[in-house]
């Protein structure tokens, strides 16, 4: 308890200095900049935001990539709130009520409750990752290979049903897809090369900043550019600054919503949409003020805002103590980690104890750039809005090929770019999610080389990965995850639950 | 009692499948069971490495098979699923999305990307053919491309401008600051 109140400590300490906090107030702005404009993501604004960090400090690298991250979690409601279009997915939910209360003269109060509500999410998350995080490393130093396969394996399947809402099985081909392209390249148990067909620069397998760029960059950019319609942007002239009265009255949504938020960002590859759409799910739900959801209801616009930022803290979790991405952005900080030199996973604790508070710390401060920005630079802001996309995208795509070139220097870098991007489009036109095919690039060498691992160590028996304990329980959750997906399945299960809770009320 | 009588809030769940959607489906899952049926032969005539006696349970093509067996399975029900679904005009309405003003707004970024990365880099320093890729970006997007088209003469500055300043700030940036040597 005081070595982790004393390693905080230390690690708010390190940041407080000038060059830290300039750091943290360019990056945050920099990521308000980026989520408010429509067709620039979050996770697209840290992979670039990797290949401009070489030459930095590890710690002062990973501050800054975070710094975006949050940053941009919370920039997309600014178009959400004015434009009624999400400036990342994350802020989706957003526009539903943000807009609204826009149209309705409200614009500055939508964005004064989104900012403060981003901020106490993230709050909610910190706490959330200070206290669960060591708990996890500890237990996951009990894991071992046929755990880690099993891991593995859920990540892929959960992030494929989560991701992909209206049908899972196309969360499930996009994870398959992604596992595949991790089989590309020389495998680690035995130096074999696979799917190589001699040519040598697939030798090393498909880099995951260039697919990155390309699945979330590019295709990012043929999307938004495939629209013609141009957004009207909605003026705001009411004060920004909510009163604490406004906040207080929904305090349990805020805690709900932070909540939620926090345990959807644990969930591997999951993210910060669906940690927006659950939390606005569950404020509907159980909110006395229902109807007004979907026409400018403030509790629905905190619960999405909450629900987003809190995703961030949770991610984080998972991301650094057992290096399975909660998120596609923590996926690309998890690369930002190796290309620095930190090593994610169960032994970050043993070995680099105060990097998970040093990353506790960089979130505290960012919220707090967050709430200063977004308080104070509302009306600057929106000039950034006003910026043709025609002339944007030009320069975001040359980012993209700089920064898939920038890492290696090499060409074929940017032609994987090209074709991830031009895939990514075609797949995301058919409503296939791009998280699980990242999780799947990211996931599929942990999950090749556990398995066969794992029987290795058995002589090919492969009773442990289902008699363990802890792999029982996984194996049993993803059987369970992927039956619950089949619609047959599911509704059974669903009218036995329904025909049960009426006998039970019948009798009462 | 009173009964929720309020809209139903848009969530990702409420799209239904359109007609175009589940012919594009019924063509992806051929693509996938195809792609799947492809990698498990490549898989399974992958090298065994029996001289280095690898247990069987290990070879290399192990997990790649076991991938390809589920994503041919997927695909298939994928290709099954839009079989059985009605979808009057789904091809029709496929072919139309194709041809689409949103198609070829898109394609015209393609073409542009392909030419500018696969044509004019390499062939021409890397500043001169960045800054020859974002002047006609915006000029196609902003004055041929666009509802309504902007006038020539007022986008021509812009283009000219922003070509100048990306092809020189990324340029200076990379190479100078960050040791980048760009193609």
């Amino acid at each position: 308890m005081f070595d982790g109140l004393l390693l905080l400590g230390g690690g708010l300490a390190h940041f407080l200095t000038p060059l830290s906090l300039f750091n943290i107030a360019w990056a945050t702005l920099l990521g308000i900049v980026i989520g408010a404009l429509p067709g620039l993501t979050a996770t697209m604004g840290v992979a670039l935001l990797v290949t401009l960090t070489y030459k930095m400090a590890p710690d002062q690298a990973i501050l800054c990539l975070m710094c975006l991250y949050c940053g941009a979690i919370y920039g997309g409601s600014r178009t959400a709130i004015l434009l009624s279009i999400p400036g990342t997915p994350a802020s989706a939910a957003t526009t539903l009520d943000g807009h609204p209360l826009a149209l309705q003269g409200k614009a500055g109060t939508a964005m004064g409750l989104a900012t403060t509500s981003s901020a106490l999410g993230t709050v909610v998350g910190i706490f959330a990752l200070a206290l669960i995080a060591p708990l996890l490393a500890e237990a996951a130093l009990k894991f071992g290979t046929y755990e880690f396969f099993w891991l593995a394996l859920f990540g892929v399947v959960i992030s494929g049903q989560l991701t992909a809402m209206d049908d899972p099985l196309k969360g499930y081909i996009a994870g398959i897809l992604g596992l595949l392209v991790a089989m590309v390249g020389m495998e680690t148990l035995h130096a074999h090369q696979r799917f190589t067909f001699g040519i040598p620069a697939l030798g090393g397998g498909v880099d995951l900043i260039p697919a990155m760029v390309g699945a979330f960059g590019f295709a990012e950019i043929l999307g938004v550019m495939k629209r013609s319609a141009q957004a009207r942007i909605v003026s705001s002239g009411d004060r920004v600054i909510p009163r604490l009265s406004e906040i207080f009255r929904y305090k349990w949504t805020i805690i709900r919503s932070g909540l939620i938020g926090t345990f959807v960002g644990i969930v591997p590859g999951v993210g910060e949409d669906v940690g927006a759409w659950a939390s606005y799910a569950a404020a509907r739900r159980t909110s006395k003020e229902r109807h007004l959801f979907g026409k400018g209801s403030q509790e629905g616009l905190i619960a999405a805002e909450t629900g987003n930022s809190a995703v961030i803290p949770g991610a984080m979790i998972p991301t650094l103590t057992l290096a399975l991405p909660g998120s596609a952005a923590a996926a690309v900080l998890i690369a930002a980690m190796f290309i620095h030199g930190i090593r994610p996973g169960p032994l970050l604790m043993t070995e680099n104890p105060e990097f998970l508070y040093q990353i506790v710390a960089i979130l505290l401060f960012s919220t707090i750039a967050m709430l200063v920005f977004g308080l104070t630079l509302t009306r600057p802001l929106l000039t950034v809005l006003s910026v043709p996309r025609e002339r944007l995208m030009a320069v975001v795509y040359v980012l993209c090929v700089v920064g898939s070139f920038a890492i290696t220097q090499r060409m074929f870098d940017v032609w994987v770019m090209v074709g991830f991007g031009i895939v990514g489009f075609i797949l995301r036109e058919m409503k296939y999610p791009m998280a699980p095919l990242v999780l799947g690039i990211i996931l599929g060498d942990l999950l090749d080389l556990n398995l066969r691992r794992g029987l290795l160590l058995t002589n090919g028996d492969p009773s442990p990965f289902f008699t363990r304990p802890i792999s029982a329980v996984i194996c049993l959750v993803i059987i369970l995850t992927i039956l619950m997906s089949i619609p047959a399945v599911s509704t059974r299960v669903r009218s036995i639950f329904t025909r049960g809770r009426g006998d039970a009320s019948a009798q009462s | 009692m009173a009964t929720d009588t309020s809209t139903d809030t848009p969530t990702p769940s409420d799209d239904a499948p359109q007609p175009g959607m589940i012919k594009a489906d019924l063509l992806a899952g051929l693509v996938f069971i195809v792609l799947g049926l492809a990698i498990f032969y490549g898989a399974w005539t992958m090298d065994r490495l029996e001289v280095r006696r690898i247990n069987p349970m290990t070879v290399p093509g192990l997990v790649p098979g076991l991938l390809s067996i589920a994503l041919t399975l997927c695909g298939t029900i994928l290709a099954f699923r839009s079989l059985r679904t009605p979808a009057v005009g789904g091809w029709q309405q496929l072919s139309g999305a194709l041809v689409s003003g949103a198609a070829g707004r898109a394609l015209a970024v393609m073409l542009l990307a392909l030419i500018y990365t696969l044509g004019l880099i390499g062939t021409l320093p890397f500043w001169a053919a960045t800054g020859i890729f974002v002047f006609a970006f915006i000029l196609v997007f902003e004055c041929w491309l666009a509802t309504p088209r902007q006038p020539l003469l007022r986008s021509l500055p812009w283009a000219l401008g922003l070509a100048l300043v990306t092809a020189t700030v990324v340029t200076l940036v990379f190479e100078r600051a960050f040791l980048v040597r760009l193609p």
